[in-house]
């Protein structure tokens, strides 16, 4: 934990502010009240996201940063973090059940959307007093802002190991995009690889390998040097004679080879 | 004869399959058998009926037992089932010379010299010979029918599984059409061209009403038709160019004549969004979205491409439940014929295509219409 106090501009400037938002409606809207209920509050920047947020911040370094917090590209949160304590930050976002309760705990203004002047009439008195007389708040920004991240799931997304969800294969003149859950199993073929699924068969570059690597392996699991099966669809394993032993698929006439090496992972079905 | 999964088991449990395979049921059995066989053969032998039953029944529990043995360690050479039942036959002679060889002492010359038991011998094994395997092709068979009946079983408890899952699905598609974010956001928007007297307040509210009207949830609604589901799409898309004038346009291109084919409720909306959501909304610079529909001159096929010029796809990416099972919901709807199909665009972005054949009705409504 460690006390942090916003300065925001300099001692004795009128106040100025940054409105971050994406939508140009709600960028407006929010101008239009803010000149109502405090006219002495320059804006002196409209950003359209995070990116913009932040340069013209650096730019204009104004005390005040309202931001969305969806925004395209850098998102509100990332914009606040590279504002720091530099400002007094006020949130803004849509209904966000579980984001509120984060706002509560800490100590940063936040305004849901669709709002009305008596709610930014509360912001304002705050944000007032609190540049009238900096005081320090127990909060740690950093810790909050990642808090804040994983309850609007921008944080989950990127923290769980990424598997392949869509295997880029030409078909014909185009890119077509195959959901993996569709694929039946991929084969090598010389310097490609066959992707064989619900709607037809193609080639990738990607190898066997590569796929291995790339594929949840719940899902998917190598079982022979060149052949990759949706174990979803894996309706029969028979073992053969000389420790060899071959698969069939649910809906598919190929029998595909299993070797030695990979029995393990029929062993619990 | 049996498939599924059979590797090579560990010993423990090769052995559990032995004891599986020796139920009371099958004991019972032999030993009523037994019993039943040293009746019918006691008329022709000198000793009394209790020494004849008892070696029945021995050569009975010895059997089962190699009938057990051979299930649990099948030789690779042979099918399962032929294994038990020639385990029981070769097995039948032995067990009946081990039941002798109380009775002489264990000497095996002994036996083979006294005529009686020779003749036992050969009586009893031709008895052995004759039941045994039918007893072992019975329980085989019996095995077999248990065995369909639980893949029948698994089959059924799978179905109703997918078919709840689906239902599940169709939920979960309903509920979570109307986004909180995407009310909230919106409804932030019309409250800013209400407050400043745009007149553009009045037209944005009347997309924002026939918006709501087709996708807030209507459980009993299986059908609507394409001129409904695009003017839905053409709801979703005012609206969001409203919120991101500066980073969305969009065009809507529907061939003539095919209004009132019935389509999928939501199908069409669905790609849009995900265009909107996956593709425009989060890059900086935004895109195009461009619906189009028409009519293979061939085959009379119609095609819904929704084609953004977003960010494209991140092969990583997890789509939403919605677009998850919409293929799934069109072949429900359209046929087996129905298909999603996702390209890449030229430079960036993404076009997804919903393929279907009319039904013959649909054609002939749409051509009534067209002449």
């Amino acid at each position: 934990m460690s006390a942090f106090t916003a300065q925001g501009g300099i001692e004795g400037a009128p106040a100025s502010a940054l409105i971050a938002d994406d939508e140009p409606l709600l960028r407006q809207q929010l101008r239009a009240y803010l000149a109502r209920l405090w006219p002495e509050l320059e804006i002196v920047a409209e950003a359209r996201n995070g990116r913009e947020a932040i340069e013209l911040f650096e730019a204009f370094r104004p005390s005040v940063a309202f931001l969305d917090v969806h925004m395209p590209g850098c998102n509100g949160l990332d914009a606040a973090r590279a504002i720091a304590r530099r400002a007094q930050i006020v949130f803004v976002t849509a209904h966000e059940h579980y984001a509120v309760q984060a706002f509560e705990q800490g100590a940063i203004d936040y305004l849901v959307k669709p709002f009305d002047d008596a709610r930014l009439a509360d912001s304002v008195a705050r944000l007032q007093a609190r540049l009238a007389k900096p005081e320090p708040v127990a909060a740690d920004l950093d810790a909050f802002l990642d808090r804040l991240a994983g309850k609007l799931k921008m944080q989950d997304a990127a923290a769980r190991p990424k598997y392949l969800q869509w295997i880029r294969a030409s078909v014909g003149a185009s890119v077509r995009l195959i959901p993996v859950d569709q694929v039946a199993f991929l084969r090598s073929d010389e310097k490609y690889t066959l992707v064989a699924w619900d709607g037809g068969e193609a080639l990738i570059r990607k190898t066997i390998r590569e796929l291995a690597d790339e594929l949840d392996p719940e899902e998917f699991a190598q079982i022979h040097r060149s052949v990759i099966v949706n174990l979803r669809l894996v309706v029969q394993f028979d073992r053969g004679s000389n420790e060899t032993a071959e698969v069939r698929l649910k809906g598919r006439r190929e029998v595909l080879p299993v070797s030695r090496s990979f029995f393990h992972v029929f062993r619990q079905m | 004869m049996q498939s599924v999964t059979t590797t090579s088991q560990p010993p423990r449990a090769a052995l559990r399959a032995v004891f599986d395979a020796v139920n009371w049921r099958r004991a019972a059995l032999a030993v009523l058998l037994a019993v039943v066989a040293a009746a019918v053969l006691n008329p022709v032998f000198s000793v009394p009926f209790e020494v004849l039953v008892g070696r029945m029944v021995f050569i009975a529990a010895f059997l089962l037992v190699a009938f057990a043995v051979a299930g649990a360690w099948p030789p690779r050479w042979v099918p399962a089932w032929l294994a038990q039942v020639l385990a029981v036959v070769v097995a039948a002679p032995i067990a009946t010379l081990l039941a002798y060889l109380p009775s002489v002492g264990g000497d095996l010359t002994k036996m083979l010299a006294h005529e009686g038991r020779l003749l036992g011998f050969i009586y009893i094994t031709l008895t052995v010979l004759v039941i045994a395997p039918l007893l072992a092709l019975g329980a085989l068979y019996r095995q077999r029918d248990a065995q369909a009946r639980a893949a029948q079983l698994a089959f059924a408890l799978e179905r109703s599984t997918l078919e709840k899952e689906a239902l599940d699905a169709r939920l979960r598609v309903l509920q979570a059409q109307v986004e909180p974010h995407f009310l909230f956001n919106t409804l932030a928007n019309v409250q800013a061209l209400v407050e400043s007297g745009s007149p553009q307040a009045g037209p944005v509210l009347k997309s924002l009403i026939s918006y709501l009207r087709a996708a807030v949830p209507k459980l009993h609604t299986q059908a609507s038709t394409l001129a409904a589901e695009v003017s839905l799409a053409r709801s979703y898309l005012e609206l969001m160019q409203m919120r991101m004038p500066d980073r969305l346009q969009f065009s809507i291109e529907v061939a003539a004549g095919l209004d009132s084919i019935e389509f999928l409720p939501l199908s069409i909306l669905t790609l849009v969004e995900n265009a909107v959501r996956h593709g425009i909304d989060p890059s900086e610079r935004g895109g195009r979205i461009d619906v189009s529909v028409q009519r293979d001159a061939g085959n009379g096929a119609i095609r819904v491409t929704v084609t953004d010029g977003g960010v494209g796809m991140d092969v990583s990416a997890v789509f939403g439940i919605g677009l998850a099972n919409l293929e799934s919901r069109l072949r429900g709807f359209f046929g087996s014929s129905a298909r999603l199909e996702l390209r890449e665009v030229e430079p960036h972005g993404l076009s997804a295509e919903i393929v279907f054949e009319p039904s013959e009705s649909a054609r002939l409504a749409s051509l009534g219409a067209t002449s």
